[in-house]
């Protein structure tokens, strides 16, 4: 089974909506924009915990109606690859880039003070961080890199293409210019450095950057049990057929239900493979067509032999 | 494949130069480490003593990953009569000395992927790496003892990667 990300207007309250009846046939390898491939799941279950009430009537009483007193779903599931992605899905709370330190920074779990930011120049594109030749060359090949906003003490969600995070006040944050890039989606890994900027390996989240947009190295992610964020995503999950008939679920509205986990799996003694465990409860949005509340929307295309 | 197989060859042969540099073989008038790939030589009616032989059995593919995950198996055939000056009364130990150099040969349980169809070798973007031995049982035949430890070696196939 495939998984599928996208990001959900936290502010707004929008989340992104799948057509099926659009884009159901998508090539799983080249998913619709918005959609990003998370890779492979296994071990995917989901559970309706939808409540149920009657209304009995007469003598002996008997069940003559019913009605739906809660609506409510849960998604359990492992990544099997591990990303910047698929990791902060399954942490569920605030997920932290781990910025290259500076100098005689004091010792933090999820990084200390990091390194200066590099502005952009422009000519900047999804793919292309247009640099000048001395900050392009602090940046080899292969090295990771986040690309947001300065901190500049607003309060509310934060973060570029994808709401990472949710700040009270400044103090909070301990004021930190670096504070949005530390926990921004809007990462990626350099192919290649020239004297004219960065090529990325893969498209920025948030598309091409905004001028104001700085750039710093990273070395890898962090996680933490606690935290008070919930992350939130669109989610779309696909099985093919055999026969070509295709099966989709998608679930405008998760937030993560547990805290961080692994499951591994044996491969050859010494060997482990380590799988990203998650759980999600899904949230409603409204059904245009009739304005019920919905949780989950299950599609079933049928292949071409199918009798229906 | 071919790189992933290549490398673990190479891998275990340069550390056996160092882990027992006199363990060498006579092979098409070339004194090399006493290792060769069964494939990559003349079919042969013996087994040759003193030295290991590998062979590339199974083979698996985990197609759920960002890049495809092979999973090979390499049997590490290897074979005593001892020594001419003890008349292969010492066949057992010279065994045992082989079965450490095994264990030796593939501690660490990984290397650097490299592809040695070009000169010089190239540093792929991949690790390659292998499980612990899994040794089989000693056989006697006539006058030598022969063993097989099998190891299950991992690669990522990269891209444009034939």
């Amino acid at each position: 089974m495939r998984a599928y990300f996208a990001p959900v207007d936290r502010v707004h309250r929008q989340a992104t909506l799948f057509d099926p009846s659009v884009n159901g046939r998508f090539s799983t390898n080249a998913p619709p924009a918005p959609w990003v491939d998370l890779g492979w799941i296994e071990n995917f279950t989901r559970k309706s915990t939808s409540r149920f009430g009657e209304l009995v009537t007469g003598t002996p009483g008997a069940t003559q109606f019913q009605v739906r007193e809660t609506v409510d779903a849960t998604v359990a599931l492992r990544f099997k690859a591990w990303s910047k992605l698929s990791m902060a899905l399954a942490a569920g709370s605030q997920h932290m880039n781990l910025i290259a330190p500076a100098a005689g920074g004091a010792a933090n779990g999820s990084g200390s003070k990091g390194v200066p930011p590099v502005n952009l120049t422009t000519g900047s594109t999804a793919t292309f961080l247009a640099l000048a030749a001395s900050d392009a060359a602090g940046f080899p090949a292969g090295s990771l890199v986040t690309v947001d906003a300065d901190y500049a003490g607003q309060t509310g969600f934060v973060g570029s293409g994808v709401y990472a995070a949710y700040v009270n006040s400044a103090s909070a944050v301990n004021n930190d210019p670096d504070y949005i890039r530390r926990v921004s989606f809007n990462v990626a890994r350099v192919a290649a450095s020239s004297s004219t900027g960065l090529q990325l390996a893969q498209p920025l989240i948030a598309g091409a950057p905004a001028a104001t947009m700085r750039v710093q190295p990273i070395s890898g992610f962090v996680d933490r049990e606690g935290g008070s964020f919930f992350q939130e995503w669109s989610a779309l999950f696909v099985i093919d057929g055999q026969q070509g008939e295709r099966i989709l679920f998608h679930y405008p509205r998760l937030q993560s239900m547990a805290g961080p986990a692994e499951a591994a799996t044996a491969m050859a003694p010494p060997l482990e493979r380590l799988a990203l465990s998650a759980t999600f409860r899904a949230l409603p949005v409204t059904d245009a067509n009739d304005g019920e509340q919905i949780v989950c929307f299950r599609t079933f295309l049928p292949s071409p032999v199918t009798l229906i | 494949m071919q790189n992933a197989k290549d490398t673990f060859y190479i891998a275990l042969r340069c550390r056996l130069a160092t882990v027992n540099p006199a363990r060498t073989m006579i092979l098409r008038s070339v004194t090399r480490p006493g290792i060769l790939v069964s494939e990559a030589e003349a079919p042969a009616p013996q087994p040759l003593l003193d030295a290991f032989a590998l062979s590339w059995t199974g083979l698996q593919a985990d197609l759920q990953m960002p890049a495809i995950l092979a999973e090979m198996t390499c049997a590490i055939d290897y074979c005593t009569a001892g020594t001419q000056t003890n008349a292969g009364l010492d066949r057992g130990r010279a065994l045992e000395e082989m079965d450490y150099e095994v264990l030796k040969l593939l501690y660490p349980y990984s290397t650097q992927k490299m592809n040695y169809t070009v000169s010089p070798a190239v540093a792929m973007e991949t690790m390659v790496f292998w499980s612990e031995p899994e040794f089989g049982p000693v056989i006697a035949l006539r006058d030598c003892l022969i063993r097989t430890a099998k190891v299950r070696v991992f690669a990522f196939q990269e891209l444009g990667e034939q």
